[in-house]
């Protein structure tokens, strides 16, 4: 974002995947160009989610993710978000941080488990600063949950689907829950930064990228679920995956817009209760 | 050496104007946006904003505390280390300093790393507690100011060594012994002979380590996480996650200013003393 963002005069990135709050981010400041979903052959595949998920055709998804929470299950259950707070997860339970693009899913799911306001995360970042020693950790990224969740530093977290691979390895005995809130999810796009003077290549990118053949591929090598409809992976690759209409439709999702609005307030207030 | 000024001058020249166009410049740019609410205005409001935010305050003292108590602690047992070392036959005297050595040859990521594992639930550490009956169920010393503290020590310990062991060489061999004879207890041997004629070597490892305390990036960011925030990882999220170059360049230049501070009240304290 911040390269786009100082190359704005002269592109020097033609097309990009990127969150969908982040895209979102980037189009208000004038920083995308449309697009012409036209010269996208496999566009009318795709989820109506994935369509044009930030408004004015300025995104298309190429990939969904859920996001719910993984846990030992030999030691614990999980049947609520809440149980994050809860006392048999104390000292054992890391929390994705806010900066990232799980945080504010968690903040919903557990607002959502709260019976808080839909978008109101206030009062759910007071009660995660409550909890704070309780936490082991605010993690960045997913690949260092996977290594403390494996040194059994964390019994349970709330991950992204995509790094389920790295759990279901594991030695110990890792379970995805199947919270009564359901699960949260996100959806990761492709924007095409304006005035770029490539548009031709990047179009034939895309579209490459979203076509029926590469998103199996992809799937296949659990590197992303696929946006795809007509995208067929055997049962087993898609355990590892967020795969299907149903399971995509039953996904809780923030808008990218609410994300986008509040994001500072949040980042503020769980610097001050949270991190402290 | 020089028949004149100008031949010396030459040779300089060539590492002077590379310092110049690959250091002072870009740093020069870097650091101007502290001073610049909007790009032409200038003015102190980044400090103004970096100081008035709590969490700043308090990430500022905690990495202010963490550089003087790893300091501090370096110095102790820096002292004792290299009197040791310096006491040795020739011969153990370069083997014990190699192995001092040995860590700076190692990368600091795979030595925090290490720290990871030492110093997790199913570590040495927590091992040796519920062994000895310390704790019913392994404890939490991961992501906590102890754990950073302790990343740091390892990693910056050797440069006070180093420094000190260089002092103390330079120490006549008698004055010890004559402080002794003399009856002064070993209290006073340490104080007012040893410590006097080291400070400069004290100086120099205080300022390395206070320094590299300050400014390392890996340790904290690896044994502290997001939980405890130093001035070093604040500015990576800065510039990483916030795209806030501004607040980056107020810390950058935060700890510039205590970088120079420490060296200049080390010397201080050094002058006071003699």
């Amino acid at each position: 974002m911040a390269k786009i963002e100082a190359n704005a005069a002269d592109p020097v990135i033609d097309m990009a995947v990127i969150s969908s709050h982040d895209a979102l981010s980037l189009a208000r400041k004038n920083l995308l160009q449309a697009i012409d979903t036209s010269r996208l052959q496999s566009f009318d595949k795709l989820y109506t989610a994935a369509q044009d998920p930030i408004g004015d055709n300025m995104a298309v998804g190429y990939t969904f993710y859920a996001s719910s929470i993984v846990y030992r299950s030999d030691l614990v259950s999980i049947e609520s978000w809440n149980d994050l707070l809860g006392e048999k997860l104390a000292d054992n339970v890391a929390l994705p941080n806010i900066t990232g693009t799980q945080g504010p899913l968690t903040l919903m799911m557990l607002n959502k488990a709260e019976g808080g306001k839909p978008g109101e995360f206030s009062g759910t970042i007071s009660a995660i600063g409550k909890h704070a020693d309780d936490i082991v950790t605010f993690y960045s990224r997913s690949s260092e949950l996977a290594q403390l969740m494996n040194q059994e530093e964390v019994i349970a977290a709330p991950v992204g689907r995509f790094a389920w691979s790295r759990f279901k390895s594991s030695p110990l005995p890792f379970a995805w829950a199947e919270p009564k809130e359901g699960q949260a999810g996100g959806m990761n796009v492709m924007i095409m930064t304006a005035n770029n003077g490539n548009e031709d290549l990047a179009y034939k990118l895309m579209d490459y990228w979203l076509s029926t053949e590469v998103q199996t591929r992809i799937a296949e090598a659990l590197i992303d679920s696929p946006a795809n409809t007509e995208v067929k992976v055997s049962d087993e690759v898609a355990e590892n995956l967020t795969y299907g209409a149903e399971l995509i439709n039953s996904l809780n999702i923030l808008d990218p817009a609410v994300i986008i609005a509040n994001r500072d307030v949040w980042v503020e207030q769980w610097n001050n209760e949270v991190i402290r | 050496m020089f028949l004149n000024r100008s031949e010396g001058f030459a040779l300089a020249l060539p590492a002077a104007l590379f310092t110049c166009l690959v250091f002072l410049v870009p740093v020069g740019i870097l650091l101007s946006a502290a001073f610049q609410a909007e790009p032409g205005v200038w003015s102190l409001q980044g400090y103004v904003d970096f100081f008035s935010q709590p969490l700043n305050q308090s990430v500022f003292l905690r990495t202010l505390k963490l550089g003087v108590l790893v300091a501090g602690t370096s110095a102790v047992i820096g002292y004792a280390a290299a009197f040791c070392i310096v006491n040795l036959p020739a011969s153990s005297r370069g083997r014990i300093f190699g192995l001092v050595v040995l860590p700076l040859m190692i990368s600091p990521v795979a030595r925090t790393y290490a720290w990871i594992v030492i110093l997790g639930r199913t570590g040495i550490v927590n091992d040796v507690i519920v062994g000895l009956g310390l704790s019913e169920t392994p404890i939490r010393l991961l992501f906590t100011e102890t754990a950073v503290f302790i990343g740091l020590l390892q990693l910056f310990l050797p440069l006070m060594i180093i420094s000190l062991v260089s002092a103390m060489e330079n120490i006549p061999q008698d004055v010890v012994p004559a402080a002794r004879v003399l009856g002064a207890s070993w209290f006073q041997v340490f104080f007012r002979v040893i410590l006097p004629l080291t400070k400069e070597g004290l100086v120099i490892g205080g300022t390395l380590v206070f320094t590299g305390a300050l400014t390392a990036y890996i340790t904290p960011a690896i044994l502290g996480g997001s939980k405890v925030l130093m001035l070093e990882t604040l500015l990576y999220q800065k510039v990483n996650v916030s795209n806030d170059f501004v607040s980056a360049s107020v810390i950058a230049m935060i700890l510039i200013v205590m970088c120079f501070s420490a060296n200049l009240v080390l010397k201080r304290i050094a002058s006071v003393r003699s």
